[in-house]
């Protein structure tokens, strides 16, 4: 019985945390913030339930919850019924534990956070439902409900806690993201007025008959990738994520760069591999070129920052492109490498900007030049934050290296010359970041930063549990493997079926 | 114990997860933790070796590791010939300079750390030749990267180690590359990343002699990458900032040395392509006789020996690319036993002197009678005198070569190996004859025999490993290496005695000539340098290879990234800018027309709702 | 009962709905313009029952809906009323043309 609700409940369980928020004082910080923390440990229960109750043998949707919700009658021939249907399967599975891992990570960074804690910690759990939300929804009704339910917070979040531009940042995240919703709305809609349907397995079915014309389903297709392109972001639609990455608080970020940034993979690879799996591969070329784009260019504009948090940022957007190439790809080994990236990509860009958290609590910049000689200091900090970079350029023994490995092996094996040309990344991503790392590490220790303290406290904790799941990633990949396997070979083989191998 | 090696490489990794953890507890003790379990993946690795030894083929155990596809990726142990050989000689050498750096590192506060990057690279030595395939090849091939790159920054507070720790990873990445995109390139042409597959496949001529001599050569770029061969050098003579033990164990015995190894095993894959084979053995050629070039004149004790690594790891690479699977291999292991020697032998000196500079040293042999004796016993045996392991190896490499065929470099060898003589010779004179050039000699005490026993050991080494190979009692490890997994490893060099002789008559004229001018100094070097300043310059400023780097390729990648930074920051943005700036525009117009009459809005509706009806009536219903 | 052609229920609701519109517009007394908007709304009731009974579908639903809208609009009436006393105490005034709070 309790299998039936156990989505549903997940989905919406950081709500509890939300009440109980409410009747909080705003003046009673620590009371708000063990609040906020504690209730997404709720969630991240939850999610450990889900993980451990389900069978991956399987292919399909599991704990399927469906009850009617809107039923209307347009004309007769006409009727609105759309159902709330939650269901996972082993893709959707690895996401909700990253997102309930992250959120919890981040909500400890969070502590950092001194002013409007009621109205941050509310938004930042309703975050979290938007969040948890888009990875079950089962219909493209609540997939854009949901989807809309991160915008919004994640907005005010930017602007309440950050730096000194932020609301900058915020128009900006808004701007763009809102034009990106109105083009998937408008597809969305498309879709549906053609179908009736908005069930993504049956529009999915709708969309296989042969009766579609091509240039349709392709301009649809390219609505969705414009729609989700602007999220993970792909060149050119990536200058608002950059001031997001360094005018928000690094908790926000934390959230943002390790999460958020995945909701347009899984849109990628849910809906645009899902229902139009003719278009990606008569369009996988171009999507192969986007994805080596996005990697030197943003490995090459790394290099040049003067910001760590640039830098991240920048090496945001490089590797984002790794997991376009693995759609491009199209075969298991891309595809695999590419959703291995989504997950990977976000608990190393939620260590690392953690840890650049810590160093701007501590040291009050995050410009290159002015840091230094940190290791001398923050030794764990610092050994951290090179393993982090380590396991970003694709070190072996780091779920980074999986992920770049399969995803290049599976784009060798579609465009070797196009990933030929990609593979320049692996070096590019190594000169960035040892750049970054080692100037603010390694050299001459600063006379101002040696009474610095190292990491202590909580601090330990989000250090030491990314860091651990990046490693038993990398040293045991079956582990994220087996997971994912049946979502892997089921597009992989609907793929085959539509488009004839 | 065959079965079990596997546990070889684990013994290392528990070491470095315990130094990890309880490190800080355990300070100065945490060296005995470390040389413990590498002890014991030494005794390992000698039964494993003897096993081998008497075996006639090869043991290998796989589990599985990831599943992609319907292809499933296994992780493994093999251990063929070439593999045993190479986890003794890894595991010796680890263990010896794990017991020297009792000694180095005494007092040092991060000796915990030092210790856990040491047992680190042990592990991931140890993987990279037990490795069945190519992928978990590339896995350890990476990881050894790493572990050079943290122990050559070791000392993090030197600008010059941040440097050159940078360097030495982006340097060897470029090569890796090359592996990595050979790798996957034969994954798809043959479906596994099992040496062994790949081989069989190679024989049943599966591949296209295109995919062969381009996947060879790409394998060859991450061995030129890692092995320091031209024009990837530069690496390493710039990795010496890091502590000596390092640079005796890394970059000179084993992780410098897996080029050569990495090329060795491919040898089927090499041999398969005579443009893969030529294009080794001429790098390979060029590189030796260029590094040794450098060699001459540099002034750091560490330099040299840098310099003389890359040119002998150029011969080695020489060697295979003229077939000579055995003669690489052998000059492999002397190598990794005799140069392991001179550098532990250095860090004695720079241990007692804190000094590395040749031209401020000088008649050290009577105040360090051990270090000289060894050094020396290191020089006889580089240089190729017999009966020192260097020679045997050495003589080997120019059969092969002669027998290949190309006299050019047959020639370029032997011009080598009088370089080699030389400017060994003219390291040894200088930091260890004549008269001290530097005040405080007084302190100058020979250093504790924790470090004197480890390189006791290698001067044993260098004087007899080279009686497993020999032309005048028997071939044994040419034999037994040759008997591994592979159908071919190319053709045996057979004796000429005339080879032999102009070896070692070659070799004593280098020597000859740098007691001349060094010791003796019948000739002042200096004058030399004067009579050919352009051509001293060059050999001094290393062919300015680091300065053209410098200004293409760093500078272009500076250049080009200020570019796109200016692109990213006024074009792309440019974009957001101009709707903003759009809807600024209809804002302000909009704004105008508010008056903030309540009743004025409510007019302007209802005269929108009246053209809107009109409209719709005018087009007569839906707009269908 | 049908005696009464739809049609003539809609023309009253439109010229209930026309004086409505007239006073809201022009009325420079705020409680006018909000009895004005009342009748409006009562002009779109109008046409709700109207339909309900003549219109294609027929049946209850209209009606439900007017009970909504009268409801709501008692709320509105009861919000605006109130909006409008406060506005008096702070400005003294319920004249519609000196209240341009909006362009600011």
């Amino acid at each position: 019985m309790i299998d039936a609700y156990l989505l549903t409940l997940l989905v919406f369980s950081p709500l509890l945390g939300i009440i109980a928020l409410l009747f909080v004082q705003r003046e009673q910080a620590n009371v708000l913030k063990t609040i906020g923390i504690v209730a997404t440990l709720l969630p991240f229960v939850l999610s450990l339930v889900l993980f451990i109750t389900f069978d991956f043998g399987e292919q399909g949707f599991q704990f399927v919850h469906q009850m009617p919700w809107i039923e209307f009658v347009i004309a007769e021939d006409l009727a609105l019924d759309i159902h709330y249907e939650l269901g996972a399967d082993g893709l959707s599975v690895a996401l909700i534990l990253l997102t309930t891992i992250v959120t919890t990570l981040a909500a400890l960074a969070s502590l950092y956070i001194k002013q409007r804690l009621k109205e941050y910690f509310i938004l930042f759990l309703i975050l979290e439902i938007g969040m948890l939300g888009v990875f079950t929804a089962k219909n493209l009704l609540l997939f854009f409900i949901f989807f809309e339910l991160t915008v919004i917070p994640l907005f005010f979040l930017i602007a309440i806690a950050g730096y000194i531009h932020r609301e900058k940042a915020a128009i900006s995240f808004l701007i763009y993201n809102g034009i990106g919703s109105a083009v998937m709305l408008i597809a969305f809609a498309v879709m549906f007025m053609y179908t009736g349907t908005v069930h993504i397995d049956a529009l999915a079915e709708a969309f296989a008959h042969p009766d579609w014309s091509t240039a349709f389903k392709t301009g649809l297709f390219l609505a969705l990738l414009f729609a989700f392109g602007v999220k993970l972001p792909i060149f050119p639609l990536h200058s608002w994520m950059l001031k997001v990455h360094v005018q928000a608080h690094p908790a926000v970020v934390m959230i943002h760069s390790g999460i958020l940034l995945k909701l347009g993979a899984y849109g990628l690879i849910r809906l645009g591999l899902g229902i139009f799996p003719e278009q990606v591969a008569q369009l996988s070329f171009l999507i192969a070129i986007l994805g080596v784009l996005n990697i030197l260019y943003g490995a090459v504009l790394a290099f040049v920052q003067e910001d760590l948090k640039m830098v991240m940022a920048y090496s945001s957007v490089s590797h984002m492109g790794i997991v376009l190439l693995g759609i491009a790809a199209l075969n298991d080994s891309g595809l695999q490498g590419a959703i291995f990236q989504t997950i990977s990509h976000g608990l190393i860009s939620a260590l690392l900007f953690f840890i650049i958290g810590m160093i701007y609590e501590r040291t009050q910049t995050s410009m290159i030049a002015d840091l230094g000689g940190l290791a001398k200091s923050m030794p764990i900090t610092s050994g951290v934050f090179l393993a982090a970079a380590l396991a970003n350029l694709g070190l072996p023994g780091m779920s980074g290296f999986i992920s770049e490995f399969m995803s290049f092996l599976g784009l060798f094996g579609a465009y070797p010359w196009v990933a030929a040309v990609g593979v320049l990344g692996i070096i590019l991503t190594a000169v960035y970041l040892l750049r970054a790392i080692l100037n603010t590490t390694f050299g001459p220790a600063k006379e101002k930063w040696s009474e610095l303290i190292d990491a202590k406290g909580f601090e330990v904790l989000p250090l030491a549990v990314l860091l651990g799941l990046i490693i038993l990633i990398g040293v045991y990949p079956s582990i994220l493997g087996d997971t994912i396997h049946g979502s892997v070979d089921y597009i992989v083989q609907s793929l085959t079926a539509r488009t004839g191998g | 114990m065959i079965e079990n090696a596997w546990l070889i490489p684990l013994f290392p990794l528990v070491a470095f997860i315990l130094l990890i953890a309880f490190g800080r507890r355990l300070k100065e003790s945490s060296a005995w933790l470390g040389i413990l379990f590498t002890l014991g993946a030494f005794l390992l690795s000698v039964m494993t070796l003897f096993e081998r030894l008497r075996l006639d083929h090869s043991a290998s155990v796989v589990v599985d590791w990831l599943q992609i596809g319907d292809h499933l990726i296994t992780m493994g142990y093999e251990i063929t010939p070439l593999n045993a050989l190479m986890l003794f000689i890894v595991s010796l050498v680890s263990l010896l300079v794990h017991i020297y750096s009792r000694g180095y590192m005494d007092g040092d506060d991060r000796i915990s750390v030092f210790y856990a990057y040491l047992a680190l690279f042990t592990f991931s030595m140890l993987g990279l030749v037990i490795a069945p395939n190519l992928l978990q090849v590339y896995i350890f091939w990476e990881l050894v990267g790493v572990c050079s790159f943290l122990l050559v920054g070791f000392y993090f507070y030197k600008p010059e180690a941040k440097r050159a720790a940078r360097k030495a990873f982006i340097m060897t990445r470029i090569g890796d590359v090359g592996l990595f995109v050979a790798m996957s390139l034969l994954f798809w042409q043959v479906g596994s990343f099992e040496l062994a597959a790949i081989f069989t496949a190679v024989e049943n001529n599966e591949l296209s002699a295109g995919l062969i001599t381009l996947t060879a050569i790409l394998i060859f770029v991450a061995a030129i990458g890692k092995s320091g061969q031209f024009p990837l050098h530069t690496w390493l003579p710039d990795a010496m900032e890091g502590p000596t033990p390092v640079s005796a164990l890394i970059h000179a015995a084993t992780m410098v040395a897996a080029g050569v190894y990495l090329v060795a095993v491919m040898f089927p894959l090499f041999e398969a392509s005579p443009a893969a084979m030529n294009t080794v053995a001429y790098v390979g050629g060029f590189t030796a006789i260029f590094a040794a070039s450098i060699a001459l004149v540099q002034n750091d004790i560490k330099r040299v020996l840098a310099y003389s690594t890359v040119s002998q790891l150029g011969y080695m690479m020489l060697a295979l690319g003229a077939a000579g699977y055995v003669a690489g291999t052998f000059h492999l292991m002397t190598h990794a036993f005799f140069k392991a020697l001179l550098f532990l032998a250095a860090g004695s000196v720079i241990h007692a002197l804190h000094k590395q500079n040749i031209q401020e040293m000088g008649g050290l042999s009577a105040r360090m009678k051990w270090t000289a004796a060894l050094f020396f016993v290191g020089c006889l045996s580089i240089a190729g005198i017999p009966p020192f392991s260097g020679f045997f190896s050495k003589e080997e490499i120019l059969l092969t070569v002669w027998q290949d065929g190309r006299a050019g470099l047959f020639i370029v060898a032997v011009f080598t190996a009088f370089l080699t003589a030389f400017y060994m010779f003219r390291l040894f004179f200088l930091v260890f004859s004549g008269e001290s050039r530097s005040r405080d000699m007084n302190q100058v005490k020979e250093s504790p025999s924790v470090m004197m026993f480890p390189m006791l050991i290698l001067g044993i080494l260098a004087v007899g490993s080279g009686f497993v190979h020999t032309h005048w009692f028997g071939t044994f490890l040419g034999d037994w290496l040759i008997s591994g997994p592979a159908s071919t490893y190319g053709a045996q060099a057979h004796s000429e005695t005339w080879i032999l002789i102009l070896a070692l008559v070659v070799s004593l004229l280098g020597i000859g000539l740098a007691y001349l001018m060094y010791a003796k100094r019948t000739w002042d070097h200096r004058a030399l340098a004067e009579r050919l300043p352009l051509a001293y310059r060059v050999l001094y400023n290393k062919y300015y290879v680091d300065e053209a780097y410098r200004y293409t390729f760093v500078s272009g990648l500076r250049g080009l990234g200020i570019f796109l930074n200016f692109f990213d920051r006024y074009v792309v943005e440019g974009v957001l800018r101009l709707i903003h700036g759009i809807m600024t525009g209809i804002g302000t117009v909009g704004a105008k027309i508010q008056n903030g009459q309540v009743q004025v809005y409510g007019i302007t509706m209802v005269c929108g709702l009246v053209i809107l009806i009109i409209g719709f009536i005018m087009a007569g219903g839906y707009l269908r | 009962m049908t005696s009464v052609p739809l049609n003539a229920y809609l023309i009253v609701a439109a010229i209930l709905f026309c004086i409505g519109l007239y006073g809201a517009l022009t009325k420079r007394n705020a409680v006018i313009v909000l009895l004005s908007i009342e009748l409006m709304l009562n002009a779109v009731n109008i046409n709700f029952i109207a339909f309900a009974r003549f219109g294609l579908y027929p049946g209850m639903i209209g009606q439900v809906f007017t009970v909504f809208t009268i409801s709501i609009a008692a709320v509105g009436a009861a919000v605006g009323i109130a909006i409008l006393i406060a506005l008096y105490r702070n400005r003294g005034t319920v004249n519609i043309d000196e209240m341009d709070l909006l362009k600011r």
